[in-house]
């Protein structure tokens, strides 16, 4: 590597490490607040970090009612709901970008359209047809509720993605004449698994933070989900305790840097190039 | 897909296929509407009839009093003009819209910004700053706001002790909450802040289906790095950018939680009204559920007018196939 | 790739089935259930007397299970339109006595046989009324709390204080006395928030003012009345002379209990409980007493805050939400709460702590069905942050939120 590609490469580096602690500093004020004693998180002076940290904050949050019966909850939703609606909306996005088809419009416009509506707006109307159905106060009705919303935007952004995979890729691999769908899904996947996986990065994200909707469907605390678990230590008209809301909050956000951590290989962090040389 | 069909017909490759298989023609027309099948009936399924409900809700006056007794009175189209003669309505609908215009530019850019960065870094640089990232994105919308109004309390909230400390100005005690550009001006930090690692993680996994060569190629060439930015990779990140736009556009205009719980239910007053709180407040806190339907149904309007242009370039570009 | 995407489907789906089975159960006896809804101070506060309450509901009512769940102020009250579009309300339900007027005015509670419970002819009167309307009664009193002055005892003697002040001009003149011995930086002789609404409008009622009163049928705001511009102005004296506040915030953020931990106030005005929090280092130099009002002998009136329960027009069991709401709310319940530091509802109950002797002078809000609209709007809060900034004069801003609270009382 040339000199002058190392040290704009340093230059890079830095940058980034810049960007990074920008970034990333209101988590760790989070992070920091948690460990810290109560006489600290409320002293008029802000302290960086604490110089005898604490992990009572931690214990008490793990301690809170419901706190495991609700990780639980949260798992089971997030896991059925993103992966259901992966499978689902890769098919209806390989439908929307690989084929023509009459109502290939309309499908789009209500794609498009359902994500427009102001989700506030369904609350009580969804709760009503829930109901009827027995599915409120259940994780169902949750995870129902969640794919509806999760779909056309999953839908929608992997059209975007199998769109923007070169031809050539494509074409290289369907010389063997197979049928076209079988060659489609056995071509089209590990191609367009970035795309997959930051769709469905999004799709467990949002699900895993999402708040009113579980809110209101859910009544019974053994069956609510994390973020909701976190508002208690809110809604109380008296004291609110800091700490413990902090500590929440960094345990509910671990399961998502696992996630993430398990499946970004996939998208390539070494090389990307290697797929169109020979 | 027909231009490789007709491509191999025309080269003589499959001429007796073409013939025999009409059932077969028939099957293969009928994939794509197999594909889409279940995407359709799981939503039409759960949201058919509360689409519905919402649309007849919107020309009825069904306030707390028609909620118990699940019954509405029809109205007529009252809702949809008293919202239209309400002064308060068009000028959250500028403020939003301005709002939506500054939140989506800063996130697309910075985002994008990063995206390219993140090509450029050496490997342990990419996963400390994607690592960084997705942290943010994990962060919860409801704890996020929380951590942003303790950094920014009036008393010993962090950004005020660092900026007094910093020399930038007497910041000690200053209430951020006071004015309604400050207000503004905060939740749109909390936004952007909260939307950048979805545009810049997409925007990688864009570039990284896209061969480095050929922007190396332009690089030894000699061209600049905007130039080789602007021909080379902008055409191919222009399907997901124009997604990410339109989505973001979408979300920005209907932002309800953030704002909502950062400027806090003491400090919302129609002065400083988003369209999201403005259904939300007209529609649950006033319990006029007829009005909030109405509401939902213009938002749905507005947005789609906003973003045609994009989803416009979005289908023209998915058929130029 | 293949085999990971089937698999991932299959644990997808898999998980499918365990929610559907995890939640197959709640269908089951719901005949013999009894849904509650309290707020999670409950949880947090008494939950040995919910527990009893629970357990003599249970021996009067054998095969009876109660399920309390706990609540969010925040968002309890749009959980509860959704129920009651749904059609599965609770069986009783915990209610701010501010909200009770418009879901009262909406039908949204069954009428109770008020002489069913204890104590009922000596329900206080403020909290009585915000349970009742149209001649029926449709929420119980559960309790309050009132407003009360912590203050640092040590800071007190330091300043020269001897006597706690009777009248608010000597407690305008401790303040002054406070900030002199105080001179550290951040520090507030008395620490309430600028928009604090519960304060200020004590100042108005203590003058002989009101927020609104009713007019041949029609609500009319009252803040521009001569007496009501007194207590105002005396409020934007008093709050300029002795807090260091932010005057565009209530008392929310910071906590002014936090302010006191930290050592930065001298006074602050809350609830009783407050002394709850106020950091291991100020516990033993902690007192309480009674704000006065401007005229030596009389307390400055204090907001009766507190809680209502009501039964759900849509509940099946409605006789059974009134039995368990006369439980939780019999004597030796309100008793048990009384010694946890509220207010019992009823005046016969009435001891001699701090806050119950704090509320022996109470105001409450306008007991109109629009009254939440006026709290939303957030128009008292304007009021006093433009009247603080000196934005407007007192009788400038005192006349604009009269005018609009007539206009949203009226229900326009």
């Amino acid at each position: 590597m040339s000199r002058r590609r190392r040290t704009g490469r340093a230059g890079w580096n830095t940058l980034a490490v810049g960007i990074f602690v920008v970034m990333v500093f209101p988590v760790f004020w989070m992070i920091s607040t948690a460990f810290k004693s109560d006489d600290e998180i409320v002293s008029y002076t802000p302290t960086w970090f604490s110089l005898h940290p604490t992990i009572a904050h931690f214990r008490a949050a793990i301690h809170a009612p419901f706190f495991w019966p609700d990780v639980r909850n949260s798992l089971i939703i997030v896991g059925a709901t993103v992966g259901i609606s992966i499978a689902l909306s890769f098919l209806a996005a390989v439908a929307l970008a690989k084929y023509r088809f009459g109502g290939r419009k309309l499908f789009i416009v209500l794609v498009i359209g359902i994500q427009m509506l102001p989700q506030a707006g369904l609350i009580i109307p969804l709760y009503v047809v829930l109901a009827r159905y027995h599915q409120v106060n259940a994780l169902t009705g949750v995870i129902v509720t969640y794919m509806t919303f999760a779909l056309p935007f999953c839908v929608w952004t992997l059209r975007g993605f199998i769109i923007n995979i070169p031809r050539e890729l494509e074409e290289a691999a369907m010389v063997d004449g197979n049928t076209r769908l079988g060659a489609f899904l056995k071509i089209l996947l590990p191609l367009a698994a970035p795309g997959l996986v930051a769709t469905s990065v999004f799709a467990f994200i949002t699900s895993w933070n999402e708040y009113i909707f579980a809110r209101v469907l859910l009544s019974d605390q053994g069956k609510q989900t994390l973020t909701v678990w976190l508002s208690y230590f809110l809604g109380s008209s008296r004291h609110t305790d800091w700490g413990a809301l902090m500590a929440g909050s960094t345990l509910t956000a671990i399961p998502v840097l696992i996630f993430f951590l398990l499946i970004q290989r996939r998208i390539a962090f070494g090389l990307t190039a290697g797929a169109v040389k020979g | 897909m027909a231009e490789t069909e007709g491509a191999a017909v025309a080269a003589g490759a499959w001429p007796r296929r073409r013939r025999r298989l009409t059932a077969g023609r028939f099957f293969r027309a009928s994939v794509p509407y197999a594909l889409i099948l279940p995407v359709l009936v799981a939503i039409g399924a759960v949201l058919g009839y509360p689409l519905y409900n919402l649309v007849r809700l919107s020309f009825q006056h069904y306030g707390l009093f028609e909620l118990i007794q699940h019954k509405g009175q029809a109205v007529g189209l009252r809702n949809f003009s008293s919202i239209l003669h309400d002064g308060i309505f068009w000028h959250t609908l500028v403020r939003t819209v301005v709002f939506t215009a500054v939140n989506v530019c800063l996130t697309m850019a910075i985002g994008t910004a990063v995206a390219l960065l993140l090509v450029r870094v050496s490997t342990w640089a990419r996963l400390l700053l994607t690592s960084g990232l997705v942290l943010v994105w994990a962060t919860p919308a409801v704890v996020a706001v929380q951590v942003w109004i303790w950094m920014t309390n009036f008393q010993n909230g962090i950004v005020n002790y660092t900026l007094t400390r910093l020399h930038i100005g007497n910041y000690s005690e200053h209430d951020w909450y006071a004015t309604t550009f400050s207000q503004l001006g905060l939740a749109t930090t909390l936004i952007v802040w909260g939307a950048v690692p979805f545009v810049a993680i997409s925007v990688y996994a864009a570039l990284a289906q896209v061969p480095r060569d050929l922007e190396e190629a332009a690089e030894i060439d000699g061209a600049r790095p905007w130039r080789v930015f602007r021909d080379v990779t902008l055409p191919i990140l222009r399907p997901v950018l124009l997604i990410l736009t339109s989505l973001s556009i979408i979300w920005d205009f209907g932002v309800f939680t953030q704002p909502y719980l950062l400027i806090g239910q003491g400090h919302i007053h129609p002065g400083n009204y988003l369209m999201g709180i403005y259904l939300f407040e007209e529609g649950y806190i006033k319990t006029e559920f007829g009005r909030g339907a109405a509401i939902s149904l213009l938002m749905l309007a507005m947005v789609a007018l906003l973003s045609v242009v994009y989803v416009r370039k979005m289908v023209r570009l998915g058929d130029e196939e | 790739m293949r085999h990971r995407v089937v698999a991932a489907a299959a644990v997808a789906v898999l998980l499918g089935l365990v929610a559907a089975t995890a939640s197959a159960s709640p269908q089951r006896a719901q005949a013999n259930k009894l849904t509650v809804w309290l707020q999670v101070d409950a949880q947090s506060g008494w939950p040995d007397i919910v527990a009893a309450a629970n357990q003599q509901f249970q021996k009067d009512h054998p095969g009876y299970t109660v399920d309390v769940q706990y609540q969010n102020w925040t968002d309890h009250l749009q959980k509860f339109d959704a129920t009651l579009a749904g059609g599965n309300s609770p069986d009783v339900i915990e209610m701010g006595n501010t909200e009770m007027t418009k879901y009262m005015a909406a039908g949204a509670f069954s009428p109770l046989d008020k002489s069913s419970f204890d104590n009922a002819p000596q329900w206080l009167s403020g909290l009585a009324k915000s349970g009742a309307y149209g001649g029926k009664t449709y929420g119980v009193p559960y309790y309050a709390g009132s407003r009360v002055a912590t203050y640092r005892t040590d800071l007190f003697k330091k300043a020269g204080i001897k006597k706690l002040p009777a009248t608010l001009a000597e407690l305008t003149a401790d303040a002054k006395k406070l900030a002199a011995k105080n001179k550290g930086k951040g520090f507030s002789p008395v620490y309430f928030g600028g928009e604090d609404w519960y304060v200020a409008m004590a100042f108005v009622y203590d003058f002989g003012g009101t927020i609104a009163r009713t007019h041949s049928g029609k609500w009319v705001g009252a803040l521009d009345s001569p007496q009501a511009v007194k207590g105002l102005t005396a409020y934007k004296n008093f709050f300029l002379a002795s807090s260091r506040a932010s005057k565009t915030n209530d008392s929310t953020n910071p906590n002014p209990y936090d302010v006191y931990a930290q050592g930065n106030a001298g006074v602050i005005i809350g609830p009783s409980w407050f002394s709850c929090c106020v950091g291991v280092k100020y516990k033993t130099a902690t007192a309480q007493f009674v704000l006065p009002g401007h005229v030596k002998g009389q307390a400055l009136p204090g907001f009766l805050g507190g809680s209502d329960l009501a039964v759900p027009v849509t509940s099946k069991s409605a006789s059974l939400g009134a039995d368990w709401i006369k439980d939780f709310t019999g004597t030796s319940a309100e008793r048990a709460l009384q010694a946890k530091g509220n207010i019992p509802n009823a005046t016969n109950l009435l001891g001699s702590s701090i806050n119950e002797r704090a509320a022996a002078r109470s105001w409450f809000v306008p007991t109109a069905k629009h009254w939440v609209d006026v709290e939303n709007g957030n128009i008292l809060k304007n009021m006093l942050g433009q009247i603080l900034t000196g934005k407007l004069t007192v009788k400038q801003a005192a006349a604009s939120a009269s005018d609009n609270i007539t206009s949203v009382l009226n229900g326009s």
